[in-house]
């Protein structure tokens, strides 16, 4: 790959999108990154001791760990760096066994959330120059990496991306959602708007639904981790699917069942019956309760087998198995609507809406026109429609709305920070460690305009 | 936790002065009355449930934890690491050794962001507490059955808490009631 670099003298740049749920790393240049795992420690309850967790990538073929009731720890909380001791030995596991790289002749791309403290960003400093001794530093945030991406992908065809060289970058991860308009690579920080609700809180809360309602699983982060993949999807009409969700037997088309490991033929949960799970995509919207009618026939006729299992509304506990119904939708619901919770934020079209006013008038159009969903949370099934949904209302008429989704909105960020790497530009943006050690963290700090 | 389960109403705190009441005094254990007093804890448990959302489960020996704070990977290293906190701890009392444990543990964000004090920054530069989006502009909120889910109509009269039929109230009140938020 180094080969293929045209800057031999900086053919080592690390870039490290270092997430609250997933690191991803790996050599800049490179389309994908070479690891991704997930920011923790864990300890599994057949073990005492803390153990770095296996990267995702990885997983078929090395032995599967049990993560059943695995204790986590995180080194960032709220999307911030809290424990830096942690974040050290992860990185240093990272560095020397993944990624196999030596800190001294290579320089780090690093991401940082938005409006970082100076002490956490005194903190990131002290580890990247003081224990790893990196050459040097690029602090990015990921709002403009995930443009930077979205702009060079869209080149030749003229997307309004690049034309205008501003889009706004819908970043819903891990720890919280920010709506960030980015105008010619910077963020333009004063118009940022974040609401405090990411793919955590939303495990979190299905964790908390499950447990109330079937089985206890406040211990099994990874399993609804897993569930929440696998099962939610965002709701086109929410009073519509209650009421189907409600319904009993057949004519319930979300009611999903979800196998928990047992821990001697399989140590990971499974949808019983994927074709089951897939069933809510035959509801699309502005369907009357007739044409539900005529679905539900055609469904029957596919499978006209084992409904009388099916009859039984309670959940079997011997069985190690429990039913999702309306929690599918209920739980990406959050995002739209974080009243609902009790929380006392606005839903995710009016925190554009925020962010987008907060700018420029003359950049509201372009701003509409090219908005880029990034982050895991984005991946929940039919987001980008119901956020357009939403969000057409809120906007005036002679505005376009285009929502961009990315194919892999979890690598996006990461990809973009790749694509900077690689620029002839970005030796020059560095701090190196030597200019740290005269003017320290504050200062060099300054370079970076955030 | 309650001793006294003798308390049978609560709606004197909001009754109309017309309304006819007993002479008689009521007899409310402090703690219990100073909840029913204060509107604050329906508020107080709403947020706790929000906090819960960013909680990991950290393990229960919390307290193990701190002690091996290094978490080294490598077995000799943290075999070497308890041999030295052992041979230290000997002349440690326990509240040095306590206070240390408080200097070494990680702090949370919200620690951390209460440190940073944002609110001193002058107005036009933007930070952390600035970035939050507020609070949305329609304050109509959809209610859901915290039981079952799907739309209730109405709230336990105890706790706040929502549900949407009699079936729901019966497992709402055997299970998650929170009659006496303190």
């Amino acid at each position: 790959m180094s080969s293929s670099f045209p800057y031999p003298d900086f053919s080592n740049v690390v870039v490290l999108d270092n997430g609250g749920g997933l690191i991803k790393a790996g050599l800049g240049g490179e389309r994908n990154p070479s690891t991704v795992l997930p920011n923790c420690l864990l300890r599994p309850i057949s073990s005492k001791k803390w153990i770095t967790p296996p990267p995702a990538t990885t997983t078929p073929n090395s032995d599967p760990l049990d993560l059943t009731s695995a204790a986590v720890r995180r080194p960032l909380d709220r999307g911030y760096l809290i424990n830096p001791d942690l974040q050290r030995d992860i990185w240093a596991h990272l560095f020397t066994t993944l990624l196999r790289v030596t800190p001294s002749h290579s320089s780090l791309l690093l991401t940082e959330p938005l409006f970082t403290l100076p002490s956490i960003q005194r903190a990131t400093d002290e580890i990247v120059f003081e224990d790893f001794n990196f050459k040097s530093l690029y602090v990015a945030d990921s709002p403009s990496l995930a443009h930077l991406y979205e702009a060079s992908r869209s080149g030749p065809t003229g997307r309004l991306v690049s034309k205008a060289q501003c889009s706004l970058v819908v970043d819903c991860g891990f720890s919280f959602t920010h709506a960030a308009p980015v105008f010619q690579n910077f963020t333009l920080n004063y118009a940022v708007k974040r609401i405090d609700l990411g793919g955590k809180a939303l495990t979190n809360y299905l964790k908390e639904l499950v447990s109330y309602r079937s089985v206890n699983v406040m211990d099994e982060t990874f399993l609804i981790d897993d569930v929440k993949e696998n099962l939610c999807f965002v709701s086109l009409d929410v009073p519509r699917d209650l009421h189907i969700a409600r319904k009993t037997g057949r004519d319930n088309l979300y009611r999903c069942t979800y196998v928990l490991p047992d821990g001697v033929t399989h140590t990971k949960g499974f949808v019983k019956d994927p074709e089951q799970a897939k069933r809510y995509l035959s509801v699309t919207h502005g369907d009357t309760p007739s044409q539900l009618e005529a679905n539900k026939k055609e469904m029957d006729q596919i499978e006209v087998t084992e409904r009388s299992e099916n009859r039984k509304r309670e959940v079997d506990f011997s069985k190690n198995e429990f039913d999702l119904t309306n929690e599918r939708f209920l739980v990406p619901e959050m995002l739209f609507r974080p009243a609902d919770l009790g929380m006392n934020q606005a839903g995710l079209a009016e925190c554009i809406v925020r962010a987008v006013n907060a700018c420029h008038p003359h950049l509201h159009p372009v701003l509409y026109e090219s908005i880029i969903l990034t982050g895991g949370c984005t991946l929940f099934p039919r987001f980008a429609e119901r956020l357009e949904r939403e969000l057409r209302p809120l906007v005036a008429d002679d505005y376009q709305v285009n929502i961009t989704t990315q194919e892999d909105p979890i690598l996006g960020v990461w990809r973009g920070g790749s694509l900077l790497a690689s620029s002839p530009d970005f030796e020059a943006m560095c701090v190196t460690k030597a200019e740290y050690e005269e003017l320290g963290s504050a200062r060099c700090r300054r370079r970076f305009f955030h | 936790m309650f001793q006294i389960w003798r308390f049978n109403a609560m709606d004197d705190d909001n009754s109309n002065p017309f309304r006819r009441m007993s002479s008689r005094t009521r007899k409310v254990a402090p703690r219990m009355a100073a909840a029913l007093a204060s509107s604050d804890n329906r508020t107080h448990a709403a947020l706790a449930r929000l906090e819960a959302l960013e909680n990991d489960n950290a393990g229960i020996e919390q307290i193990e934890i701190n002690e091996d704070s290094d978490a080294s990977l490598d077995d000799d290293d943290q075999g070497y690491m308890q041999k030295r906190q052992s041979k230290g701890t000997k002349r440690k009392t326990r509240q040095a050794k306590a206070l240390e444990n408080a200097r070494k543990a990680p702090r949370t964000f919200l620690e951390l962001l209460n440190e940073a004090s944002l609110e001193s920054l002058p107005p036009h530069v933007p930070s952390y507490l600035k970035a939050a989006v507020g609070p949305p502009s329609s304050t109509s909120r959809r209610h859901f059955c915290t039981v079952c889910g799907y739309a209730a109509s109405y709230t336990c009269v105890k706790c706040g808490m929502r549900f949407c039929s009699g079936r729901c109230q019966n497992i709402h009140n055997d299970t998650r009631c929170l009659k006496f938020v303190a």
